[in-house]
């Protein structure tokens, strides 16, 4: 597969603070690459450094095959960027806010009013067109956000965070939307701290956290990394202690928590394990309920990395 | 991408109320305050003689041009009259200054020099005609030596007949000045209005309040100073392209404000600024200038949220206002007694003083002077501002 952008040993260095500590990787044409990782781990900093915004102490970047600097126009003209902060003029309308933006890399007015209508099509903001960002919920403006960031038809698009603080309507929404820019053919890179959007997008995951890459790979092979794999959680009323005890001590079990009436366990490995479960409970006589099995998260990955959660 | 940029920043500088507000209705609100508050001031004022003395000594009595305006403007059947003078001698003059039975007086030695106790409209008065009057003498000066060194130059024999070369000189400088029309304007309370210089300070305000234009406008292209000015530099467009329109729509939206402040206070509060229409326009667009410059400056060199950048520029404004007479024209003068080189790297002093000159000095080299100074003064910004205009990549955004 074609190579979009290749990162070779990029170090960026805040004073004492290693921000992105030796990074490489590269991203493939098509697919949508999910940079996963808590708060602080180092992705914005990563996205800015590709995109040539920040200094970098170290390392080297290649867009589309070429090195990435300040004036690379070029490679600039098919990259879109939406920012993890709202980036809009409040003076101006949706559309004229989509215009200004788009303005900058497209000059034909006709192209760019067919370009403008279909960013819109694309986040759903068709009634919201003579609106100003003021008069637009948080989910909305998001929406926008993303609208001036796409909407010249880039190659290559950076999303840093776009669903932070958004409602689920307008979160499924612009989920939907990045699927359809991926089938149109965009190569995307994804940041995010929300596991579950990473594994419904993305083809490929990088998880960073302190700058450094922990672990990359598509989701089962990421998965496969997990010390964990299978969970059963169970709704058990007032459980004893001395039950909860003898559970530990299952085969297989890494670990049991009780909680709010809920029971959660922890296996290592996941044969006959709900079997041997349910004969227990019988045999003890408890009345359980909504009893189901959960296959290990990202952020089970995450935990067994680096011995925290994803979003501590 | 120059107009299309040039077009949004413009329109967002225009529909931007905070904007609009400060550059164009707050000065306007101001100068409808002024007006109200000092036209009855002035009436009440210019109705008042000032009671002043001066030393009668040699160096006086030898200046024959501080002896004739001093007597006209003392004189009892001058109906414009503005001074009742004393003639007294140095000990006399500190004694009625100190008894409080004059407001000041003036002495000549080597240069003319007045002396005051306090700061008030009569003190300044005084103080500035001093002023003009010495500015008069110094163009008789000049004009006498050029005219005997060419007189001199030309038949060697006046040398000998120094009667004849100053008759010479007498009707060449007469005729001089009436070709020329060289003279300070007639010093009276009927022309020297003390709140104009309010309505100066007010277009030195405006043209400084411009600087919250550039400012804003300047933000929304870097990307150091926020999320859209990333997002314009990941644009394929040159930043140069993009800094310099939006600069240019910056300077335009300042034009407007001013142009409907000049409309407004010659139309509606019946200002009058004079009639050298070049003169206010260049003071005008360089003063302008030198609010863009200021503007440019605090939105790249210093790291902050936009609020706090505006908060700088409008307290900076005011201040240097202040000091030049915003809020009478007694603080102007103290600044230029007490620490002139205050005034003379103030801005909105320059922008002032700029008006001042132009509106009661014939001859332009005090206006001239302010022009130059608010030039260096905005080289000097833009100067260090550029540094940080040209930087492409940042330590941290």
């Amino acid at each position: 597969m074609k190579k979009i952008i290749e990162v070779k040993n990029l170090t960026k260095e805040y004073k004492n603070l290693k921000a992105v500590d030796n990074l490489s990787f590269e991203v493939y044409q098509g697919e949508i690459l999910g940079l996963l990782g808590p708060n602080g781990s180092g992705k914005s900093t990563t996205i800015n450094s590709i995109l040539s915004l920040l200094n970098f102490s170290n390392g080297s970047i290649k867009i589309f095959g070429s090195e990435m600097n300040p004036d690379s126009y070029e490679i600039k003209k098919n990259i879109g960027v939406v920012f993890q902060d709202v980036a809009l003029f409040e003076e101006l309308t949706a559309y004229e806010n989509i215009d200004y933006f788009c303005g900058l890399y497209i000059k034909d007015k006709k192209i760019r009013q067919k370009y403008i209508e279909d960013a819109i099509e694309l986040v759903g903001l068709n009634d919201f067109k003579k609106f100003y960002p003021k008069q637009l919920s948080g989910g909305l403006l998001r929406r926008l956000n993303i609208a001036c960031g796409i909407a010249h038809k880039p190659k290559l698009i950076f999303l840093d965070e776009p669903t932070v603080a958004v409602d689920p309507q307008s979160r499924n929404n612009i989920l939907d939307g990045i699927k359809k820019l991926r089938d149109n053919g965009a190569t995307i890179i994804y940041t995010t701290h929300y596991m579950e959007e990473v594994e419904i997008l993305c083809n490929r995951v990088i998880i960073i956290d302190k700058g450094k890459v922990l672990a990359s790979g598509t989701l089962d092979e990421l998965k496969a990394l997990s010390l964990i794999e299978e969970k059963i959680s169970i709704e058990v009323n007032d459980l004893d202690l001395k039950y909860i005890e003898e559970i530990k001590q299952f085969r297989n079990v890494d670990e049991v928590v009780y909680d709010d009436n809920h029971l959660i366990i922890s296996y290592e490995k996941g044969k006959n394990n709900i079997i041997k479960l349910i004969d227990y409970l019988k045999d003890k006589n408890i009345t359980y309920n909504n009893l189901y099995v959960m296959r290990p998260t990202l952020n089970d990955v995450f935990l067994s990395l680096t011995g925290k959660e994803l979003r501590d | 991408m120059f107009i299309h940029n040039f077009k949004y920043i413009l329109k967002a500088l225009f529909k931007n109320k905070m904007l609009i507000f400060w550059t164009f209705a707050f000065p306007i609100i101001l100068g409808t305050f002024f007006n109200m508050a000092f036209s009855d001031i002035e009436k009440n004022e210019m109705l008042d003689i000032i009671d002043i003395a001066v030393v009668n000594n040699n160096e006086f009595k030898d200046s024959v041009i501080f002896t004739e305006i001093f007597k006209n403007l003392s004189d009892k059947n001058n109906d414009k009259r503005i001074f009742n003078t004393k003639y007294v001698n140095e000990e006399e003059a500190k004694n009625l200054l100190e008894d409080d039975k004059i407001s000041g007086y003036l002495i000549i030695e080597n240069s003319p020099k007045v002396v005051v106790t306090t700061s008030g409209i009569n003190e300044t008065i005084l103080k500035y005609t001093t002023e003009e009057v010495s500015q008069y003498e110094e163009i008789i000066k000049n004009l006498t030596n050029k005219i005997a060194s060419e007189e001199i130059s030309t038949n060697s024999e006046y040398l000998n007949n120094l009667d004849e070369l100053n008759n010479k000189i007498y009707s060449r400088i007469t005729k001089l000045i009436n070709e020329n029309n060289v003279n300070i304007k007639n010093i009276s309370s009927n022309n020297l209005s003390y709140t104009m210089i309010e309505f100066y300070t007010l277009i030195a305000m405006t043209c400084l309040y411009g600087g919250i234009l550039s400012m804003s406008a300047l933000n929304c292209n870097l990307a150091n100073q926020s999320k859209k000015g990333c997002r314009v530099q990941m644009s394929p467009t040159s930043k140069k392209i993009i800094v310099f329109s939006s600069v240019l729509a910056s300077y335009l939206t300042q034009l407007v404000g001013l142009i409907l402040l000049f409309i407004y206070t010659i139309f509606v509060l019946k200002v009058d600024y004079g009639n050298n229409l070049p003169m206010i326009t260049l003071l005008s667009l360089v003063g302008s200038l030198a609010g863009l410059s200021l503007g440019i400056f605090i939105s790249s060199v210093f790291k902050t949220s936009e609020n706090t950048k505006t908060g700088i520029i409008l307290a900076f404004t005011m201040f240097g206002c202040f000091l030049s007479g915003m809020m009478g024209i007694t603080m102007k003068y103290i600044v230029d007694k007490n620490i002139p080189i205050l005034n003379k790297i103030n801005p909105a002093n320059m922008i002032t003083d700029g008006f001042y000159s132009l509106y009661y000095y014939d001859t332009l080299d005090r206006f001239y002077f302010n022009i130059i100074s608010l030039l260096i003064f905005s080289a000097l910004l833009i100067s260090i501002s550029i540094n940080s205009l040209r930087r492409q990549k940042y330590d941290s955004i």
